[in-house]
C-alpha cells in the first residue's frame, strides 16, 4: 500500500513539475498533499497526517491559487 | 533544459549525500528519552496523546518558540501584502458586492454555497481536535489549521453584506494577539507558584493533571487559527 502511494506520489511530483499550465500542478501538489497524508495515517503518525491535510491541501492550495491570479497561469517558453 | 537536467542530477546528489549516512550508519539510537517517556509519560502528564504531552509539557519551550515563528511570519506576509494590495486591490476581488459579478470570474454560486455549509462544520471540527488533542491525534497548531480552513470557507462563502465578525481582520488580529498575551503570560504563570517556566502552576493543586496541556491547546489553536486566517483573507482581498 505504502509503495503505491509512493508511486503515485512520484508521478504527480514529476507532473507537478513539467507541466505547462501552473493552476494544473497546484492540483497536482494538493493531491500529493493528500495522498502523504493518507501514508502519515498508514505510518501510525494521525497529527502529522491531520497537519499535512489541512496545511498542504487546504492553506497552501489557497496561497498558490491567489499567487497564480496576481501572475500569469501559463508558462512561458523561454 | 540541459542546464536544468545538470541542476536535477547536482539535486539528487547532494540530497543522498545528506539523507544515506542516515540508512547506512550502524549508529544505535539514543533510547533513554523513548523508553522513559513510554514508561512515565501517560502518569506524568496526564494526557494519552504522548505527541501532545511532549511538545507542551516536556518540551513547551520548543513551542514558544515555535508560534513566535509564526507571528513572525505571519505579521512579515501580513507587511508585505498591505504594501503590494494596494496596487493589486481593484483588479478583481474576492469582496466584490452582487451586482459586480462580472469581475469576479474565480467566485460562482456552486462555490458560495458549498462553502458556506461547510465553514462552520470545519470550525466545530477544528475546536474537536483543538479541545481533545490530549486524548486523541491533534492538538493547538492542528486544530488552529483546521479553524483557519474554516475560517477561509466562511470568508469565500459570505456574499456581500452577511459576513460574519469571525472574518473581519480587525477581530482576527486582535484574537491573536490577546491568544499571544495570554500563552506568554501563562508561561510565566509557573515561576509564581515555584514551578518553573512553562510548567503547570496548579500541579498540587489540580486533580486533572491535563488541564495545563487543554488550557495550552486552546490558546495555540486560537492563535495559530486567527493568524493564519487572517493571512489568508487579507491574500482573498477581503476587507
Amino acid at each position: 500500500m505504502t509503495v503505491i502511494l509512493l508511486l503515485f506520489i512520484l508521478g504527480l511530483g514529476i507532473y507537478t513539475l513539467f507541466t505547462k499550465d501552473l493552476l494544473h500542478s497546484v492540483i497536482a501538489l494538493s493531491a500529493i498533499s493528500l495522498l502523504s497524508a493518507m501514508l502519515f495515517y498508514i505510518l501510525h503518525a494521525p497529527d502529522v497526517a491531520i497537519t499535512e491535510a489541512a496545511v498542504g491541501a487546504g492553506v497552501s492550495t489557497i496561497i498558490f491559487v491567489w499567487i497564480i491570479r496576481h501572475t500569469d497561469r501559463k508558462e512561458s517558453d523561454s | 533544459m540541459k542546464k536544468s537536467a545538470v541542476g536535477s542530477v547536482f539535486a539528487l546528489l547532494l540530497i543522498s549525500a545528506v539523507v544515506l549516512p542516515v540508512f547506512l550508519s550502524s549508529y544505535q539510537w539514543p533510547v533513554t528519552a523513548r523508553d522513559h517517556l513510554e514508561l512515565k509519560g501517560v502518569e506524568e502528564s496526564g494526557a494519552t496523546n504522548l505527541v501532545s504531552a511532549i511538545y507542551l509539557g516536556y518540551r513547551a519551550y520548543d513551542t514558544l518558540g515555535e508560534t513566535i515563528v509564526l507571528l513572525v511570519a505571519v505579521t512579515g506576509t501580513i507587511g508585505i501584502l498591505k504594501k503590494a494590495g494596494a496596487v493589486l486591490e481593484d483588479r478583481h476581488s474576492f469582496a466584490l458586492p452582487g451586482e459586480m459579478r462580472r469581475a469576479n470570474y474565480m467566485r460562482t454560486h456552486l462555490l458560495e454555497a458549498v462553502t458556506s455549509k461547510l465553514g462552520p462544520i470545519v470550525l466545530l471540527f477544528g475546536f474537536y481536535v483543538m479541545l481533545y488533542g490530549h486524548l486523541s491525534p491533534g492538538g493547538g497548531f492542528q486544530g488552529g489549521v483546521v479553524v483557519a480552513s474554516g475560517i477561509v470557507f466562511l470568508a469565500l462563502g459570505s456574499s456581500g453584506n452577511a459576513s460574519s465578525a469571525l472574518i473581519r481582520q480587525d477581530m482576527l488580529g486582535r484574537i491573536e494577539a490577546v491568544a499571544f498575551l495570554m500563552l506568554l503570560i501563562l508561561s510565566i504563570s509557573g515561576i509564581f507558584t515555584g514551578e518553573g517556566f512553562l510548567d503547570n502552576p496548579l500541579k498540587h493543586y489540580s486533580s486533572l493533571p491535563a488541564a495545563f496541556i487543554i488550557v495550552l491547546n486552546i490558546i495555540i489553536g486560537l492563535k495559530v487559527g486567527a493568524g493564519i486566517g487572517v493571512m489568508c483573507i487579507i491574500m482573498l482581498g477581503k476587507e
